[in-house]
This record gives structure tokens, C-alpha cells and sequence, in this order.
């Protein structure tokens, strides 16, 4: 590590600190329905917003409708998306001529689900598979909706805990229109005309070509890319334009444009923490979840940039540098940028895969071992390291529900969490939503690597799904559980190797998507209809405080023990053992494997 | 019931005409005014003939140019078809390379391998190395460099074929991008490059080095990201200040 390496760790997260009140503060007035500086720019589109949808304003509803709502939403974002796909051929914007050729059915679902439930897994490459018209009415419109569904859900939590005795936790339509008007849509405008200035392309011409320096010819893809980067990193989507994402010069051109990444993935559910805390009327509560994540980030960013700074032992015999010099960034350099280098490379694959953002600007497939156990360990808490936007609060609120539920069993008292108590129906709730998501990632993931095809089949047409890895042995497993793990945590990066685009992981992961947001989100809101219910208890002598360290490292700690009892082995039979086989010089080979083996390749 | 269903139909439509289509469109009219250059894919130009983008690297092989990093965009630098290798750590792909048998049954290099990119790199740019084989027993009829023995002699599981370059070679030259089309290379891959560079076009290396040194950009504010050259941009100033003579 070099210590201009660790001053860029420690810039960006002062810069998210001290944006979470101003903007913290900021939402908390939207969201109570207040008067803000934005709304005389701003009002007139809400009005016209609730206008047009047929929604009143000040008509709230209780959990039940609002997680009707909130369904509804999705049901008709999933078939808008998925007709767009399918009848690219026939719309406006499309100087490459792409047809539904490109997009098969199980692929416009997957992407389709993807887009909804705020994933953003991509089984395609999107300069070769979509128009433009899909790219922006398509997927830009989803990047906004299922981010502000995100905020609205975290939103109506947090509403439950706030309340007493009421029945109603908010309008969901209300909410996800003040999320997008107030806060997505402006912040959008900016970053992205801050991503142009810097070298992103942003235009609607057909893709131009080229004849090089050394007279070769080359086609280089265009389209309107800053417009979706900007909220792809603001609303934790993290769907590229492009397919190398946020690694690809039109995406990410610059050190700057990276940090301006980076901070636009953790500003909103950062500043969500202090929005929390102003809401239940006791900013400590928020402060301290805001120290939880930071202490779960800083782990997880120093363990991924120190293992990718040792790089590979492998290589290092070969004869290649790997400690940093003022020339050169020495480590795994494999799968990165050179302006990016070590240091950033690691610390975007933390941020990314803490918050459920997905995008990439090095190939997490070509990581160290150890280095891509963070990502993949980061997605399995269930994405509650800052997390997503909305979903993030949300997460790491029901792990505060662990945590207080952990501590009562300690002591023999009924556990509260600000002055709510916790009582059978919330942590019956919140289990349900961390075993359903361990399910999914573990069967799955147990299911792809175990199940037979025949090949050419309609399901998976190279045969069985480990045909379908680029990397055989523990790092090949490692590929399906990332997947998995991917889709479920509603993350959307990827152990790139694995080809996906087939009818088998197109369904699975897409079914994985929907489990990991809807038995997540949908547990949550009944909580919330619970808690708002309930009276207010004052605190006692005998109250245990949810402010300071203990506490917070009450919660670190459920969080990292839930997650490691959960998947060690399967974290076992992967990143660590391979981790240990790079150390002894192991390397597995591409053999073709007879259609009874299984993904344990050939020794070499 | 239909109260909660309608406007989730009604959102869908109204979203989709100001976010899909608005706001993008706003993006663009914008962008086009304010950063024209940068909006349309930072080109650059030789009179009115577009040749490349300084975002997009492309393919140099030339000895009197300085050459990218290996890519895995297409077969190479294809600006259509961003990828990594997406090679793990313990790939003996990645390591030693495959061959593979083509439609008129010949065998070829399928992926050449980080190995074979070392003996490309010392070989290319002068740099000693051992070798546990004399590289001259991989050589054709024409004395060109046999790729396809070499890898198959990399892959050896008894009797590995082993290369040690006696210079560090910098990881970012042998090593393929994650886009395919990284524009830049690390100031020391370009230094180790410029003896060659300037022995191609007959000039002293000093002159060479101190155009790598003006081309050295970053880290940006001096805190940001990496040290790096523009492959493409020192090339065409290359061209300009000494062109190759023919």
C-alpha cells in the first residue's frame, strides 16, 4: 500500500462524512413534506407528477397498500422494460439496427428484473445488444424508479420507527416522486455534466469509424452514456452503457470522473444515516449507524487493496513488479486500468460492492483471491455496508433488530430499539428476510454447480453450466456462487468469465434478483406497519443506548457473524482455498470436462 | 384495489417521457453546446480524416512506435467490444496460453499468455533474460519466432520451459486491461520502451525519453489516480517532431 493510495481512502470517505448532513438534513425536509430551497425550481414538476398518476398528496396509506403499491410499480416497470427490448427493431434511436434477435426472451426477462429490482446484473453487452432508445427510455427511466422505490421503502421504515399508535407509514407514490424530483433528478443533471467535462460521451450518432496510426480500422462506440453514469452510480444501478462498465474510457475517463463515481455510489445512502436520525428525532442514531458502515468499509477496502497491492505470486516469479514505484503501480495489475491503477481499482470494487451499485472499473474475475473475497462477502450481509440506495438504511435497520434482539436475549429483557419494542412479529420478519436471501444465493448457487444438460439443449446450450466458466478449480466455483450472490444482493457485478446468457442463468439469476429484493423489502414494510402501531416507551435507567460504540460494535459484529456463519463454507471452497493453492504455484487448465465431472478441473 | 394498481401504470408512462426521453435529451442538448469535444468522443484528427480517439487506445505494433497493453477487447482494441480477459489468478491460461486447431486443421495460438508476452517484451525491447531452453530451438525455417511450440513448451508438465527476464518488467505491460481499450501505459513501460523506439527512427534515446517525460500526465490535482502516458498522443507527436525516414 502506498500512502498516496491510503490519503485517496481517506479523502473520498471524508468527502462522504461531510456531505451526509447537508444532504441528510436536505431529505429528511422532502420527505416530511416540507418547503426546501429546490422546491420553487422543482414544485411545479411534482404537481404535474401527481397530476398525471391520479395520486392526492396528503392521503397516506398503511403498510398493506403500500407494499401493494410498490408491487404494482414493479409489475408494470418489468413489462414496460421488457416490450421495449423486445421491439427495439421498430423504435426511433437505433443506428446500429438492433432487433429482438439480440435480445432473446430469457434474456429481456433477466435484464428486465434486473432493471426493476435496482440489480443491474447484465447478461449482455450493451454495445452490441441494445439501441439507444432502450438504453434511455428503457433502462435510464429504471435506473431512477427503482432507486427512488429504494428510498421510499427506507423512508416508510424509518417512518415506523418515528410514529406511534398511526396506522399509515406514508404514499408510496408521494415518496417515490419527491425521491426522483427532489433528489435524484437534480443531483443527475450535474454529475452528469460533470462526467462530459471530463470525457464521457453523450451524444446520439451512429458509432464512428476510424482508420488508426497504423492504418487499421476501428469502430468506436458511441451513445448517450453520460446521462445513465450519472444515475447508474447515484442510484447503486450500476448497469454500464458500455460492457466493460465503468472500466471503459466513454464511462470513467478520468481519476476525477472515478472519484466523482465513487462518491455519487455512497453520498445518498451515507447522508440517509443522518436522514434517519433527524426523522426519529435523535441525529446520535443515525451518527452511529453512519460509524458502523464506516468501520465495516475501511476493513473490508484494506483488505481487498492489500492483497491486490501483494498481487500474484505467480507472476512475480515470471519477472513482473509488483511493489508500487513513482513509475509504475507494481501489484495485480490484471483486469485494470493503468489510470486507475492499485489503489483506486481496489477502493471502487469495495465502495461498489458495499453499496449494492454493481458498476465496475476493474474486472473483479481477475482479482486476487482474497481481494474478490471482499466483494463477495460485502454482497452477502445483504448489501448493508452503506448499501443501496434506500436499501441500505433499510438492511442495516434490520440488523439493528438482530443486534437489540441479541443483546435482550443476553440479558433476559424484552429488546427495544428507540423506544419501539421488539416483539416476535419483527424479529420473526427480519430472520425471514436473512434466510430467504441465503437461500437463494446457496441453492442456486449449489443447483448451477452440480446440475446436468445435454448439450445444445434450449436450457444451457454448451451443456452443463460449469461449461459455461472461464476459470476451472475453486476460482471457477467462485464465478457461479459470485453470480448468485450477485443477483440475490441485488448488486449486479460479476466474476465476468461466467457466460450467462443462457436460458438456464438467465431464469435463475433472474428468479434470485426478485427473491433478494421482494423477501427482503416486503418483511421490512410489514415491520414498518408494526412498529407505527406501537407506543413510545421512555428510556430507563435499564434502556440499553443505541448511540454509542458498544452498540455499534454490537451491530459490526452480528453483521459480520451472521454473514460468516452463513457462507464460510462456501467461501471456503473457493476464494480461500484458491487463495492458498496461488501460494503453492497451482494452476488449473481449460480442459474440456466429460459431461460427468464436475467443476473441480484438471491439476496441472 | 385498482387504486393501488392505475397509477403504477400511469408513473411508468409519465416517468418514461420525462426521465427516458427529457432528461436525456436535455443531457444532450446541453452537452453538445458546452463540451462538444469531449460529448462526441474527444476525436482527433489528421486534416479531416478521424484517426482514433485519445480515450480509446488501439493497436501499435510498429518497432518505431511505442505499443499499448495487451487487450482483450475483441481480437484487440476493438472499440465495439469492451472486455477484460476475465482470467483468474490461478488460470494456466492466463499464465502459459492455449493453442487451438483452426478450420484448415492447423494449429495456432488461441491466447498467447503472459509468458510469451515477457519473451515478446525483453526480445522487443532488448531487455537480458534466461532462458532454460536457447530460444533458438523455438525458431522457424525464417528464423521467426515459433509461437505456438513456445506456449506448448510453456505448458510442459514435466519439463516446463522457464524464461526470467534479469529487469523487472513494469505488471501493466504484460498484462491485458480491464476495458481492452486502456488508452495509457505506466511512465516506466514507456521508458523501457524507448531505445527501441528511438533506434527505429534514428535518434538518440535521450530525445525519446524526454518526450515520455513531457507526455507523463497525472496524478491529477497531484493526488488522484496514477502516473500514466497516452499511447496515442506521444505517437503522433513522435510522428510530428521526428518522423521516420523512408
Amino acid at each position: 500500500m502506498t500512502s498516496i493510495g491510503v490519503l485517496q481512502i481517506a479523502i473520498f470517505l471524508g468527502l462522504i462524512l461531510v456531505c451526509a448532513k447537508p444532504l441528510g438534513g436536505y431529505m429528511a425536509r422532502v420527505f416530511e413534506g416540507q418547503r426546501t430551497f429546490m422546491h420553487p425550481v422543482l414544485r411545479w414538476l411534482e404537481v404535474l407528477t401527481y397530476k398525471a398518476v391520479g395520486v392526492k398528496e396528503d392521503v397516506e396509506q398503511r403498510w398493506t397498500h403500500y407494499a401493494a403499491s410498490l408491487l404494482s410499480f414493479s409489475i408494470f416497470a418489468f413489462i414496460f422494460t421488457y416490450g421495449l427490448q423486445r421491439l427495439q427493431g421498430i423504435l426511433p434511436f437505433n443506428p446500429q439496427h438492433f432487433g429482438a434477435g439480440q435480445v432473446t426472451p430469457d434474456l429481456a426477462f433477466n435484464t428486465s428484473v434486473s432493471f426493476t429490482t435496482n440489480t443491474n446484473w447484465q447478461s449482455y453487452s450493451g454495445e452490441s445488444t441494445l439501441s439507444y432508445f432502450v438504453q434511455m427510455a428503457g433502462l435510464t427511466v429504471q435506473n431512477f424508479l427503482s432507486a427512488a422505490a429504494g428510498i421510499s421503502v427506507a423512508v416508510a421504515l424509518i417512518r415506523g420507527f418515528a410514529r406511534q399508535e398511526k396506522k399509515t407509514i406514508g404514499n408510496f407514490w408521494v415518496d417515490v416522486t419527491r425521491a426522483t424530483v427532489y433528489v435524484l433528478l437534480p443531483i443527475s443533471i450535474l454529475a452528469g455534466l460533470l462526467y462530459v467535462s471530463q470525457g464521457a460521451v453523450q451524444n446520439l450518432k451512429p458509432y464512428t469509424e476510424v482508420t488508426t496510426v497504423e492504418g487499421a480500422k476501428q469502430v468506436i462506440a458511441q451513445g448517450p452514456v453520460a446521462s445513465q453514469e450519472a444515475i447508474k452510480q447515484l442510484g447503486t444501478n450500476g448497469g454500464g452503457f458500455f460492457n466493460a462498465n465503468s472500466a471503459h474510457p466513454f464511462e470513467n475517463p478520468t481519476p476525477i470522473s472515478n472519484l466523482l463515481a465513487m462518491f455519487l455510489i455512497f453520498v445518498i445512502p451515507g447522508a440517509l444515516t443522518y436522514t434517519f436520525g433527524k426523522m426519529v428525532g435523535d441525529t446520535r442514531q443515525g451518527w452511529a449507524i453512519f460509524a458502523a458502515f464506516s468501520v465495516m468499509f475501511l476493513i473490508g477496502v484494506f483488505v481487498c487493496y492489500h492483497f491486490e497491492q501483494a498481487g500474484n505470486p505467480i507472476l512475480a516469479n515470471l519477472g513482473l513488479q509488483t511493489n508500487a514505484s513513482s513509475g509504475q503501480s507494481g501489484g495485480n495489475m490484471e483486469g485494470k486500468e493503468v489510470r486507475f491503477g492499485i489503489a483506486n481499482s481496489a477502493l471502487f470494487t469495495t465502495v461498489t460492492t458495499d453499496a449494492s451499485c454493481g458498476a465496475v472499473n476493474n474486472m473483479h474475475d481477475s482479482l486476487t483471491p482474497l481481494a474478490g473475497l471482499v466483494p463477495i462477502f460485502n454482497m452477502m450481509t445483504g448489501e448493508v455496508i452503506f448499501g443501496g440506495t434506500g436499501a441500505g438504511l433499510y438492511g442495516i435497520l434490520l440488523y439493528c433488530i438482530l443486534a437489540v434482539f441479541i443483546a435482550g436475549l443476553m440479558v433476559g429483557r424484552t429488546p427495544e430499539y428507540l423506544g419501539k419494542k421488539i416483539e416476535q412479529k419483527e424479529v420473526k420478519m427480519a430472520m425471514l428476510a436473512v434466510i430467504a436471501t441465503a437461500f437463494s444465493i446457496l441453492v442456486f448457487t449449489a443447483l448451477s454447480s452440480v446440475i446436468h444438460f445435454p448439450e445444445k439443449g434450449y436450457w444451457n446450450s454448451p451443456g452443463n453450466p460449469t461449461a459455461n466458466l472461464s476459470n476451472t478449480g475453486p476460482h471457477g466455483f467462485g464465478e457461479i456462487l459470485y453470480a448468485y450472490d450477485s443477483g440475490t444482493a441485488n448488486n449486479g457485478s460479476a466474476f465476468g468469465g461466467l457466460n450467462a446468457n443462457t436460458p438456464w442463468f438467465n431464469t435463475t439469476i433472474g428468479l434470485a434478483m426478485n427473491m433478494g429484493r421482494f423477501l427482503f423489502l416486503l418483511p421490512l414494510l410489514a415491520v414498518a406497519g408494526s412498529l407505527a402501531a406501537k407506543k413510545k416507551i421512555p428510556s430507563t435507567a435499564g434502556t440499553f443506548p443505541t448511540h454509542g460504540p458498544l452498540f455499534v460494535g454490537l451491530l459490526v459484529g452480528t453483521v459480520l457473524i451472521v454473514g460468516a456463519l452463513t457462507f464460510f463454507p462456501a467461501l471456503s471452497l473457493g476464494p480461500i482455498v484458491e487463495h492458498y493453492l496461488m501460494h503453492d504455484g497451482k494452476l488449473f487448465s481449460m480442459i474440456l470436462l466429460p459431461a460427468s465431472s464436475s467443476i473441480w478441473g484438471i491439476w496441472s | 384495489m385498482w387504486e393501488q394498481i392505475l397509477p403504477g401504470l400511469r408513473i411508468k408512462i409519465f416517468m418514461t417521457v420525462v426521465l427516458g426521453v427529457g432528461y436525456p435529451l436535455l443531457m444532450t442538448g446541453i452537452s453538445q453546446v458546452v463540451f462538444p469535444r469531449q460529448a462526441n468522443g474527444s476525436l482527433i484528427k489528421a486534416g479531416d480524416k478521424v484517426i482514433g480517439s485519445e480515450l480509446i487506445g488501439q493497436s501499435f505494433s510498429k518497432p518505431e512506435y511505442f505499443h499499448g497493453r495487451p487487450s482483450s477487447a475483441g481480437g484487440g482494441y476493438d472499440a465495439t467490444a469492451s472486455s477484460g480477459s476475465n482470467l483468474g489468478p490461478t488460470s494456466a491460461k492466463l499464465v502459459h496460453g492455449t493453442t487451438k486447431m483452426d478450420d484448415k486443421k492447423n494449429e495456432v495460438v488461441d491466447f498467447d499468455g503472459i509468458n510469451l508476452r515477457i519473451v515478446h517484451y525483453c526480445l522487443d525491447n532488448d531487455i537480458a533474460y534466461e532462458s532454460s531452453v536457447p530460444l533458438d530451438q523455438f525458431k522457424d525455417a525464417k528464423g521467426e519466432l515459433d509461437e505456438v511450440k513456445l506456449i506448448k513448451a510453456f505448458n510442459d508438465d514435466k519439463a516446463p520451459l522457464v524464461f526470467t527476464p534479469k529487469a523487472p518488467i513494469p505488471a501493466d505491460a504484460v498484462t491485458a486491461s480491464a476495458s481492452g481499450l486502456d488508452p495509457q501505459i505506466s511512465p516506466d513501460s514507456a521508458h523501457m520502451q524507448t531505445a527501441r523506439v528511438a533506434k527505429a527512427r534514428g535518434i538518440p534515446a535521450d530525445q525519446a525519453n524526454q518526450l515520455v517525460a513531457q507526455f507523463t500526465e497525472g496524478p491529477d490535482l497531484g493526488l488522484l489516480g496514477e502516473p500514466r502516458v497516452n499511447v496515442l498522443k506521444l505517437n503522433l507527436a513522435l510522428d510530428q517532431q521526428f518522423p521516420v525516414k523512408k
